[in-house]
């Protein structure tokens, strides 16, 4: 006689293996893979990160401007190119080797540009240059460079600033809301998919001959909950090797702390929904069937959804504490709001119930309907049913 | 030894199984034959643990069947079911584990399967990929992978060819062991009387006839059937008889007092050569037509 003591772990390993195998899910996830990439490399390319710019001059003034405005501007700075006289520096402009020319003009100088001059090169010159010219101006009436801005420094001060930029916060929530409404629907679609071929296959009568159909159900939604953690983990690499290739490191000091609480949120509000996901494949008998049977849950999916994207602040906050919205809003608020730590917990505890009461109710329609191979069913009539 | 005691199950106001008691003996093979609808599938499928019965229980070994014990069975249910795009190979490995063998064991017996099958090439095929008769030989491969401890096989020649079903019975005879119960449905009642050492015949939900097929078939019997080479109508002349039919050398007639066809063969043979003698059979399908009239 032999015992097998967690026939789950056989259905979950199964699971994997087969996806993994699988072209349609590689290739998926190449994909998803290639637009993370993109969108973590594309922005440093567009904002000329990695380089300076270079800036075209044609005497030792310019030099100087030049020099000034790249000390205040920050980054890299602004890289001088030395042309030979103003036709040869105006070509260069033309040409597209340097962003702008810096010339003698009759009062001070002039920024020559091709069509358009970049704001912040033409105001980091314009600066530059009052800067250059009002200390040479004031060395000839007898003033030292610092006794002619003493009084005139500006500075910033924020009362209540956040961790990351306004602009960036707003991409940053839709981004993890994306990432788990994606992740969340596609692993949802294919747990729902494996349900019903097994039905539609009659396969599932030996296997739940062989092990009890909670095994089954369990194999499932651990095996998918693995594969889907493991691309998110997958693709977070290759986002750290495209910040740290485009020198965007500094990112990464905000983003690592929400790190953890992510993965909280994203595996209990998967599994919540991975249950639900397998129902919708156990009452469908035909692939056709998912349509409808999948309706509810992509409806819980997408609500919370547009609303963690579009909702204000304190609506936000509400979707934060609901159970799977949750998931979607509260890894984005604590990355862009100063979330006091209870919050996250108790939407964790919160979540966690729901996922336990949501699981034994998916686990018992799924004991329910799984053999009912004659016709689709609907959630209520599944409800209404005895155990067979 | 596996028994079915007081089966009942009810679909909506339909009676499908009523009160459904018999016994599959350990190496003998048990034949399950009824009417469509009879209610085979629906006993097979309690068996398993696929379905529930509203009363009565399943037994192992004198006491309830349980899901440990059940494991350990083998199945092969009327809709034929793997996985179609898995190779057949880690098809029949997995079925393995999940019925409790470790991996290298389960490999073992995959391997000797497909070997015993001639699949043995076609192991890192898919399933889909197979012809339906090399399918239905992985399924039952699928049911014996882990060397069940009893079987239960609904309509496990169905859509075969007889070479194919003399395959398959070789497999069956081999693999199975004198300790495995074999209970086995089928509407092909020749091939049920040929393999078959017992018989459960089902109509309508009841358990109408049960048994050994030779006694089924044969019954307590008065009526033989002697052949001779020349004329047989001297036994219209014989006391103690009652003669059906004579037609030249053949005669049918029933014996009214015991032990009397003895002296009628010791007649016959010195009359001349005898050509055949014995007791007239009743073909299987009279039994099945009789029985679920």
């Amino acid at each position: 006689m032999n015992a097998l003591d967690r026939p789950w772990a056989l259905i979950a390993e199964r699971e994997i293996s087969t996806k993994l195998r699988d072209k349609t899910f590689i290739g998926s996830t190449l994909v998803m893979l290639f637009i993370v990439m993109v969108a973590v490399i594309l922005p440093a390319i567009l904002a000329g990160k990695g380089g300076a710019d270079k800036i075209a001059v044609i005497d030792d003034g310019g030099s100087k401007v030049v020099q000034q405005a790249s000390t205040t501007v920050g980054g890299d700075g602004y890289e001088i190119t030395r042309a030979a006289d103003r036709p040869a520096a105006e070509k260069l402009v033309t040409d597209g080797d340097v962003k702008a020319a810096l010339l003698p003009g009759d009062d001070g100088y002039v920024v020559v540009g091709k069509d358009h001059v970049d704001t912040g090169i033409e105001s980091g010159l314009r600066e530059a240059a009052a800067t250059v010219g009002m200390e040479t101006n004031a060395s000839k009436a007898g003033l030292t460079p610092s006794q002619l801005h003493s009084g005139t420094k500006v500075e910033l001060q924020l009362l209540d600033p956040g961790p990351l930029p306004e602009l960036v916060s707003q991409f940053v929530n839709i981004g993890l809301a994306l990432v788990f409404y994606m992740t969340a629907l596609g692993f949802g679609m294919m747990i729902a998919q494996s349900v019903v071929q097994e039905k539609e296959s009659r396969v599932v009568e030996i296997l739940a001959a062989a092990v009890p159909i909670r095994s089954l159900l369990w194999g499932k939604v651990l095996g998918n909950t693995v594969l889907a953690l493991s691309q998110i983990v997958v693709i977070a690499a290759a986002s750290l090797i495209g910040l740290l290739a485009t020198d965007q490191a500094d990112v990464l000091e905000v983003v690592a702390p929400v790190a953890g609480w992510f993965v909280v949120f994203f595996v209990l509000g998967f599994v919540a929904l991975a249950g639900l996901w397998a129902v919708a494949g156990s009452l469908a008998t035909r692939q056709e069937d998912l349509g409808s049977t999948t309706l509810p849950g992509q409806m819980i999916l997408m609500i919370p959804f547009f609303f963690s994207v579009f909702a204000g602040s304190s609506a936000k906050t509400v979707a934060s504490f609901v159970p799977i919205a949750s998931s979607m809003s509260m890894p984005g608020r604590m990355l862009t709001e100063d979330v006091p730590v209870w919050q996250p917990l108790v939407a964790i505890a919160i979540l966690l119930a729901a996922t336990v009461l949501i699981v034994r109710l998916g686990a018992r329609l799924y004991e329910r309907t799984l053999l009912q191979t004659g016709r689709r069913l609907g959630y209520r009539e599944a409800l209404a049913l005895e155990n067979s | 030894m596996l028994r079915v005691a007081g089966l009942t199950r009810r679909f909506g106001d339909q009676l499908a199984l009523d009160d459904v008691t018999f016994d599959v003996v350990p190496g003998r093979m048990t034949g399950f034959v009824g009417a469509n609808g009879a209610g085979k599938t629906t006993t097979m499928r309690i068996i398993l643990g696929v379905l529930a019965a509203n009363s009565g229980q399943v037994q192992w070994q004198g006491e309830q069947l349980t899901p440990e014990v059940r494991r350990d069975f083998g199945y092969m249910p009327e809709e034929r079911g793997l996985y179609p795009k898995m190779k057949i190979r880690d098809q029949l490995v997995f079925f393995g584990r999940l019925h409790g063998l470790d991996p290298d064991r389960a490999a073992e017996r995959t391997d000797k399967l497909l070997e015993r099958l001639g699949l043995a090439e076609r192991a890192t095929d898919v399933l889909e990929a197979l012809s339906l008769g090399n399918q239905q030989r992985v399924q039952i491969a699928a049911a014996l992978v882990h060397e069940p401890i009893a079987l239960v096989l609904d309509e496990p020649f169905s859509g075969l060819d007889p070479l194919a079903v003399d395959a398959m019975v070789d497999l069956l005879r081999e693999e199975v062991t004198p300790e495995v119960p074999v209970l086995f449905s089928s509407h092909q009642l020749d091939l049920v009387e040929r393999l078959c050492d017992d018989l459960v015949v089902l109509s309508r939900g009841k358990v109408v006839a049960a048994g050994p097929v030779a006694q089924l078939a044969a019954g307590p019997t008065t009526t033989y059937r002697l052949v001779v080479d020349g004329d047989a109508g001297w036994l219209r002349d014989v006391r103690g008889i009652r003669v059906r039919d004579v037609a030249g050398g053949t005669a049918l007639f029933d014996v009214e007092e015991g032990a009397l066809e003895q002296k009628i063969l010791q007649e016959a043979i010195t009359r001349g050569p005898v050509l055949e003698f014995g007791p007239e059979r009743v073909a299987l399908s009279d039994v099945f037509r009789e029985a679920t009239r």
